[in-house]
């Protein structure tokens, strides 16, 4: 009966499997990874800016990204506000009809910034950062009584790179172009 | 010192039997193939040789960056050349073709797979599937993580995508869900043949449209759909053969080999070269009393003052050896070492054991078949063992049982408890009666010097066999003309559980007399006899297999990602 009862318990999670995919690969903007890069500024070929990690502060882990066709998605883990507590969204756009302007970061030129605070007990927020092409969603979601000072901290951790970098990399390492913003124009 | 051609001591009618029409023989000489030569078939070769020809390019790539580069400018090239086909009119039927390598479309060819096969009770094939297509999807998506290829590039890509590129995973998937389901499900021959035609069409159609949408490069298009081929196709010629576990919509258990076509013609020549006779027809019989080979009744010509006759003949396999191994391991988990639980090895193993055991018992002068011989299928997979069929002979529980009978049959249990061997097997199926006498057959489970409790068990289970055609008290009141009280105790104390056969306790239930409990009142009480032996060994081997399992499910867990 167990013998029988594996493969069906198997069978469950093989139909539920699809072509869902995410790497521990790091976005780092020292241009590490640089197939990640390549492969984000193809998921949003518009998009003249991809987000990045510049530099984790202590407690603070890259937790995994998912990139797909019009999404590329990453987490930080943190040692105080959890697991997830920061997902990082860049799409071609993002509704930000319910921000609040807020004044750009320093790796923010010319960028507009929207913040839509969460509700308690727990710290929430939304921080969209809206540029050419592109919008990067920051989504912080701590748990327990993590501090919302733990936001600059995430802040200071995430900045961009510039489409343009990868874009040259690509024609110099194969002479191809990666279609898309800042690139030659492409067949088809 | 005295030399003669022939033992001295083998009788005449004793020759006629064991070495008969030697001048029918013919030894297979160096080099020539043997009667069912093991082959993979073409092609699966052809796959295997293709998933080598990627896997080699792929180690290539990642050693040489120059090479990346040049498979890069060739993919891009070959797109170029696709998307100069594109055209408005063609762009949407292209993007429909591509849903058909989406997830929902894997999810159902799988479920709707894995569901057929659980109503058809298929499980090898299910394992199979299974595993194949866990394989799949783990190792592409480990690959295209090592591999790290992105989309292509100096095409615009028209459709969605998920992940790197190489190797395509959404056709690597739907390759290995439809050859898979097509292995599992679709009977052997043309109607499997077409399938895979069809499929075949269905793969081209689904590359074109991906290549024509940019959304794979033509390596890693190719290097899915052939991966996904290629490990289904091995996966199931490899691990369920057709000829050991054919698909058939027909009854009949998966032990048993298919005995007609390249088998049935190799036995008919394997029989004339090894053992001189001449096979006239091939039937199998009682597959449902066997689970462990597959039984055949064979008819050979007559010679000389020899007539036309019928042997008996047992085709065994390596599933077989692979069978016994997973059963003698679930019984030491779940009783101990309650006797010599060591696996058969090989085929050939078994066999000569069998051998052995049929010419022991006719030493002792019990009435099993007489032993004809082994003969070779295919060396090192696939041996028969033939012995006398008894013509006329009637399964026990069809048979009218007289005194006799009973007196035989206990009989029996005593000649092989004087001679140091227990059956182990001892069942209806296994019981024939031929002109009111007792045969006895299938003696692959005989053991040399058993352990009490064995006897014991095989004295028990001759007395529930005898008494579901008669009645418990008969049998009893014979039983003590041959075994003492305390033994007849003994007996019943130990026929607990699993130490009756499958068949017999069926009947029992079936019988609904309470033949065991009746048997227990008439002798002396006496406090069961426990089936639990505990040793450092099988408590080690437990945790040996609870670790496996352990792994193995922590690896879908940790890659629950690829699965859900």
């Amino acid at each position: 009966m167990i013998r029988r009862a594996i493969p069906v318990a198997l069978a469950a999670a093989i139909a539920l499997s699809g072509c869902t995919s995410s790497s521990s690969d790091m976005p780092a903007c020292t241009g590490t990874g640089e197939n990640l890069f390549v492969l984000m500024a193809q998921s949003v070929p518009s998009a003249t800016q991809l987000p990045c990690v510049a530099e984790l502060p202590a407690g603070w882990t890259f937790a995994g990204s998912q990139v797909q066709s019009g999404l590329t998605r990453f987490w930080l883990d943190s040692d105080r506000a959890g697991i997830h507590a920061v997902q990082v969204d860049l799409t071609r756009s993002c509704d930000t009809s319910e921000g609040v302007g807020a004044p750009p970061g320093p790796d923010e030129t010319n960028m507009e910034v929207f913040v839509v605070p969460g509700l308690p007990p727990s710290f929430s927020a939304t921080r969209f950062v809206v540029f050419n092409g592109g919008c990067v969603t920051y989504r912080y979601r701590f748990g327990g009584d993590a501090p919302p000072s733990l936001t600059v901290e995430a802040e200071e951790a995430l900045s961009f790179l510039s489409r343009l970098v990868i874009v040259r990399t690509v024609r110099l390492d194969f002479g191809l172009s990666l279609c898309g913003a800042f690139a030659a124009e492409c067949a088809g | 010192m005295e030399s003669t051609n022939q033992p001295s001591d083998l009788s005449e009618e004793h020759r006629r039997h064991v070495l008969p029409n030697v001048g029918g023989r013919h030894r297979r000489p160096s080099g020539q193939p043997p009667a069912l030569p093991h082959v993979l078939g073409r092609t699966g070769r052809f796959w295997l040789v293709m998933i080598a020809y990627f896997i080699s390019v792929l180690i290539g790539v990642l050693i040489f960056p120059s090479a990346a580069r040049l498979f890069e400018r060739f993919d891009s090239m070959r797109l170029r050349g696709f998307a100069s086909l594109r055209a408005d009119w063609l762009t949407d039927p292209m993007t429909w073709i591509n849903t058909l390598a989406s997830r929902w479309v894997i999810r159902f060819i799988r479920w709707g797979t894995i569901l057929a096969l659980i109503a058809f009770k298929r499980w090898r094939q299910l394992w199979v599937f299974i595993g194949a297509v866990i394989f799949v999807e783990f190792f592409t998506y480990q690959i295209a993580l090592y591999m790290a290829r992105p989309r292509p590039l100096d095409v615009t890509i028209l459709a969605g995508w998920n992940g790197y590129s190489m190797p395509s995973r959404p056709l690597a998937g739907l390759a290995v869900s439809m050859v898979g389901a097509a292995y599992g499900l679709i009977v052997a021959g043309r109607p499997r043949y077409r399938t895979k035609w069809v499929i075949a069409a269905v793969l081209g159609v689904i590359v074109f449209a991906r290549l024509y949408l940019a959304v794979d490069q033509p390596t890693s298009a190719g290097f899915g759909a052939i991966f996904g081929v290629a490990v289904a196709l091995v996966a199931f010629r490899w691990f369920c053969p057709n000829d050991v576990f054919p698909v058939s919509y027909r009854r009949g258990k998966s032990a048993h080999l298919d005995v007609g076509g390249a088998r049935g013609e190799a036995i008919v020549a394997a029989v004339r070269d090894q053992l001189g006779l001449e096979v006239l027809e091939i039937k199998p019989v009682g597959l449902e009393g066997s689970g462990g080979s597959t039984p055949l009744r064979m008819l050979v010509k007559g010679s000389g003052d020899r007539p036309e006759r019928y042997l008996f003949a047992k085709l065994y396999a390596k599933n077989h050896v692979r069978a016994d191994r997973w059963y003698k391991l679930g019984r030491s988990i779940l009783y101990g070492a309650l006797e010599d639980e060591t696996p058969f090895k090989t085929v050939r193993r078994f066999v000569e054991y069998e051998d052995y055991t049929l010419r022991l018992l006719n030493d002792h002068k019990i009435a099993t078949p007489e032993p004809y011989g082994v003969v070779e299928i295919t060396p090192e997979r696939e041996y028969m063992i033939v012995m006398e069929f008894f013509e006329g002979a009637v399964e026990i529980g069809e048979a009218e049982i007289d005194d006799t009978v009973i007196d035989e049959g206990l009989q029996l249990i005593m000649r092989m408890w004087e001679a140091g061997l227990a059956h182990r097997d001892v069942k209806p199926a296994n019981l024939m009666v031929r002109d009111g006498h007792l045969k006895v057959i299938d003696v692959f489970f005989v053991q040399v010097r058993p352990s009490p409790w064995r006897q014991a068990v095989d004295l028990a289970n001759m007395m529930m066999v005898l008494a579901l055609r008669t009645d418990p008290d008969r049998v009893y009141r014979r039983a003590l003309r041959v075994f003492t009280e305390e033994e007849l105790s003994e007996a019943f104390a130990a026929a607990r559980g699993v130490a009756s056969p499958t068949q017999l306790r069926t009947m029992m239930k079936t019988d609904g007399r309470g033949i065991l409990e009746r048997f227990r009142e008439l002798a002396p009480a006496r406090r069961p006899v426990s089936i639990q032996r505990w040793s450092v060994r099988r408590i080690l081997l437990t945790m040996c297999v609870a670790v496996v399992a352990l792994l193995a499910f922590a690896l879908v867990a940790s890659n629950w990602t690829v699965f859900a």
